[in-house]
């Protein structure tokens, strides 16, 4: 009975060191203005910049036409590329001309409508339309040449429907496959759903990985660590105490983006479980702090830490899978990136959001930042404790 | 101005870079990895999307029309369904990104001369991924309806197939790409992966190299010297920019030889300009080191304004036209989004300072307005 009550002050004591080194570490957080104000940014700014005016579909894609017909038919063709893919902005009386437009970066696109169009369509004779291309970005150039080929598709099948005395708009009476499309998840392809859980997802990462990297090297270059040796805190209540706080930080940081920018903005559902969405961004907050901990453990002063968190930080998140398709990587690279924590929560974030799918589906992903992060920690706090043995 | 004090100053800068192994090593070590990283890893083609099928048909012209998914490079077949409802899970793991279902009597109607609609499920998660398999899907359908319906007005009308092709479909689109014939993902991303780390790199070297000074109290010793403001920052700001003059050479190779991205315009315009972007990423640095007093603040602040606005509005991924009236704002206000139109000028349209002017010499405004800014916050008489 004695024994028990003793074990429970001995408790006691250890948490209550851990919430003073916690309150310590969140004080010596909160009086760096400079840090503080731009955490506000990141979180907030940030995320509604990315959410509300990025768009990596065919948008606005500037258009510029050389109509040799000028006739009736051109000009209805020349109509159909419209908003919100194309912006029309001229015509050009030469085709050098539309080029230098291409040149100049201010258009991408140069629709060509050759003479005799009008003429050619209503006799029934086969014709066709050029159209070229900037392909500096080539996603967006091979969308504008797919859409381009959907319009002048229907453009072509109303013109024979005209020309067989059908009825335009409707199905022909001709044995062909219609393309029903139903878009799970986010139906109107919004991109602002997309694109700020994305940037949620990278401005929590850099934090994660940078701030208790950093204040943990930072006591060793200053040398207030070697007080806290002395005192009767563990090797693993130092570093466990300032990944706790800037967990807590990180955390009300995503709660000011989800509840204050994705839901009260841009209308982001929270399809999933929002408890089991915490625990996993508090989850993902320790592993990647666990990378930023073995950095700690390897670097000596400040700039070293800081380039070498950054040198994985960058991959990981141009690399995560929501810019790039992760199918199309090389198996080298994709392997590589299972050790990525970002990887694996990109499934869980949009998992829970969108998909309202839970723990029965997202396991294996969870079960993999469980154990990258109790390596990450395990190998951290080893190091930590045999720099200073 | 003393050049001998600038000169001290720089080989003080200098030697302590070189004394700290690896600060140096990933100086020079972070631009090249993140090359290697990038340059394979971020492939922009839409290709492989693992599918999931349901053929209700099971007919040979159902087994004809998937033989075209089947034998497209741009989808990956990951099994038959044994009804709609299987699709979901396979969906929502993200094991699928894609499940077509063809209906019953699939056949019995085309060869009627009747319509028929497949359904596709598509995974919205990524919105650019869906749209490009949305058009896939599409193109793929055109192309077999063409088939069957020039084939069948041949027969109905008893025409040529010429003749039956040129009512079907009167106009065809003929594409042509230009500065990125093949539209190889590696000629768009390399190019600007050369912006994007010259984005992240100087500015990340010279804001630690100055805040590590202000953090330890060394730099009370330049306060107390008779070195000139102008003469610190010039001696200061040498070595790093020294440093990423020699990385620019080494992005530049790595993205023409490595990864095979053209290089038709002007190499001393590019480097020039290149150089001119460097000064300004690294007066960005200054200027954040000026404005914090921990390295800590100086490393995070330095990442948040490069990565962020790099990735969203330099041009990198998303073109700069592609953004909302907000976003073109806040793009145009920094750098890297012309320093994109010059990298995609100089590599892949070969086109020179006359179409580039513009951009130059908005860079130019950039970098004396962003040297300046930080020899006017610099002081040698801190306030506080």
């Amino acid at each position: 009975m004695r024994r028990l009550a003793h074990m429970t002050v001995l408790q006691r004591v250890w948490w209550r060191r851990m919430s003073v080194m916690v309150t310590k570490e969140l004080r010596q957080l909160f009086r760096d203005v400079a840090l503080i104000g731009f955490f506000f940014w990141a979180f907030v700014m940030d995320v509604y910049l990315a959410g509300s005016g990025t768009s990596m579909q065919l948008v606005n894609a500037g258009l510029v036409v050389h109509d040799s017909d000028q006739s009736e038919s051109s000009r209805e063709l020349i109509h159909r590329f419209h908003a919100p893919y194309f912006r029309f902005d001229g015509e050009v009386a030469h085709p050098d001309e539309g080029i230098r437009r291409l040149d100049f970066g201010d258009d991408v696109v140069l629709l060509d409508i050759p003479p005799r169009f009008h003429e050619m369509l209503a006799s029934g004779e086969a014709t066709a339309v050029q159209m070229q291309v900037a392909a500096t970005h080539s996603p967006q150039g091979l969308s504008a040449a797919s859409y381009g080929a959907r319009i002048v598709g229907e453009f072509g099948r109303d013109a024979s429907a005209r020309a067989m005395g059908l009825p335009a708009n409707g199905d022909l009476p001709l044995p062909v496959v219609r393309s029903d499309h139903r878009v799970w998840y986010n139906p109107n392809q919004d991109e602002s759903w997309f694109m700020s859980i994305s940037e949620v997802l990278t401005i929590t990462t850099i934090f994660a990985v940078l701030l208790p990297a950093a204040a943990l090297v930072r006591e060793r270059e200053r040398g207030t660590v070697e007080q806290l040796l002395v005192s009767p805190l563990t090797p693993f209540q130092i570093m466990f105490s300032k990944v706790v706080a800037m967990t807590l930080v990180i955390l009300a940081g995503t709660a000011l983006s989800l509840f204050g920018i994705l839901h009260a903005i841009f209308d982001v559902p929270m399809r999933g479980s929002l408890i089991l969405y915490f625990a996993m961004t508090t989850l993902y907050v320790f592993t990647t702090a666990g990378l930023g901990l073995v950095a700690a453990t390897l670097a000596t002063n400040q700039a070293q830490v800081s380039l070498m968190t950054i040198l994985v930080v960058a991959p990981m998140i141009n690399l995560s899978g929501t810019w790039t398709p992760p199918e199309a990587m090389p198996g080298w690279l994709s392997a590589l990136m299972l050790l990525s924590p970002l990887h694996h929560f990109v499934n869980i974030s949009y998992g829970i959001q969108l998909k309202g799918v839970g723990l029965e589906i997202l396991w294996p992903s969870a079960l993999a930042m469980v154990l990258l992060g109790g390596s990450l920690f395990g190998f951290g706090i080893w190091r930590f404790r045999r720099q200073f043995a | 101005m003393n050049l001998t004090r600038i000169a001290a100053v720089a080989s003080k800068e200098w030697r302590e870079t070189v004394r700290d192994r690896m600060f140096l090593a990933l100086a020079f070590l972070i631009p090249i990895l993140w090359m290697l990283v990038f340059g394979y890893g971020m492939v922009l083609d839409v290709e492989h999307i693992p599918y999931a099928l349901l053929d209700r048909d099971q007919s040979q012209l159902s087994r004809d029309y998937l033989y075209r998914f089947q034998q497209s490079r741009y989808f990956d077949f990951k099994g038959a369904l044994s009804d709609e409802r299987a699709a979901a899970p396979l969906l929502a793991a993200g094991r699928i990104r894609a499940a077509i279902i063809i209906p019953e009597k699939f056949q019995e109607r085309l060869l009627a001369g009747q319509a028929v609609g497949v359904q596709t499920l598509i995974d919205g998660t990524f919105p650019l991924r869906s749209d490009i398999t949305k058009g896939y899907v599409i193109a793929i359908n055109a192309a077999f309806s063409e088939e069957l319906a020039v084939a069948y007005v041949a027969r109905m009308k008893g025409l040529s197939y010429e003749r039956a092709r040129a009512l079907v479909q009167p106009v065809k689109l003929e594409v042509r790409y230009l500065y990125n014939q093949e539209v190889r993902s590696a000629w768009t991303i390399a190019p600007v992966l050369v912006m994007f780390v010259l984005t992240l790199a100087p500015p990340l070297l010279t804001a630690l190299g100055i805040v590590r000074e202000k953090e330890r109290g060394s730099i009370y010793n330049i306060y107390s010297s008779t070195v000139s403001r102008l003469e610190f920052l010039i001696g200061k700001l040498a070595p790093y920019i020294g440093i990423s003059a020699f990385n620019i050479v080494v992005l530049w190779g790595m993205a023409v030889y490595l990864f095979g991205a053209p290089f038709k315009g002007n190499g001393l315009l590019f480097y020039a300009t290149a150089l001119l972007f460097v000064c300004i990423t690294t007066g960005q640095g200054l200027i954040v080191s000026l404005l914090v007093s921990t390295q800590q603040a100086a490393a995070i602040i330095t990442v948040v304004l490069s990565i962020v606005p790099t990735m969203l509005y330099g041009g990198l991924l998303v073109p700069v036209s592609a953004l909302g009236p907000e976003t073109q704002i806040v793009a145009h206000l920094f750098p890297a989004m012309y320093f994109t139109n010059i990298v995609h000028g100089t590599f892949l349209k070969g086109v020179g300072l006359e179409v580039l002017w513009r951009d130059v010499l908005i860079l130019v405004l950039y970098a004396t307005v962003l040297l300046s800014v930080g020899y006017w916050l610099f002081r040698k008489r801190p306030i506080a």
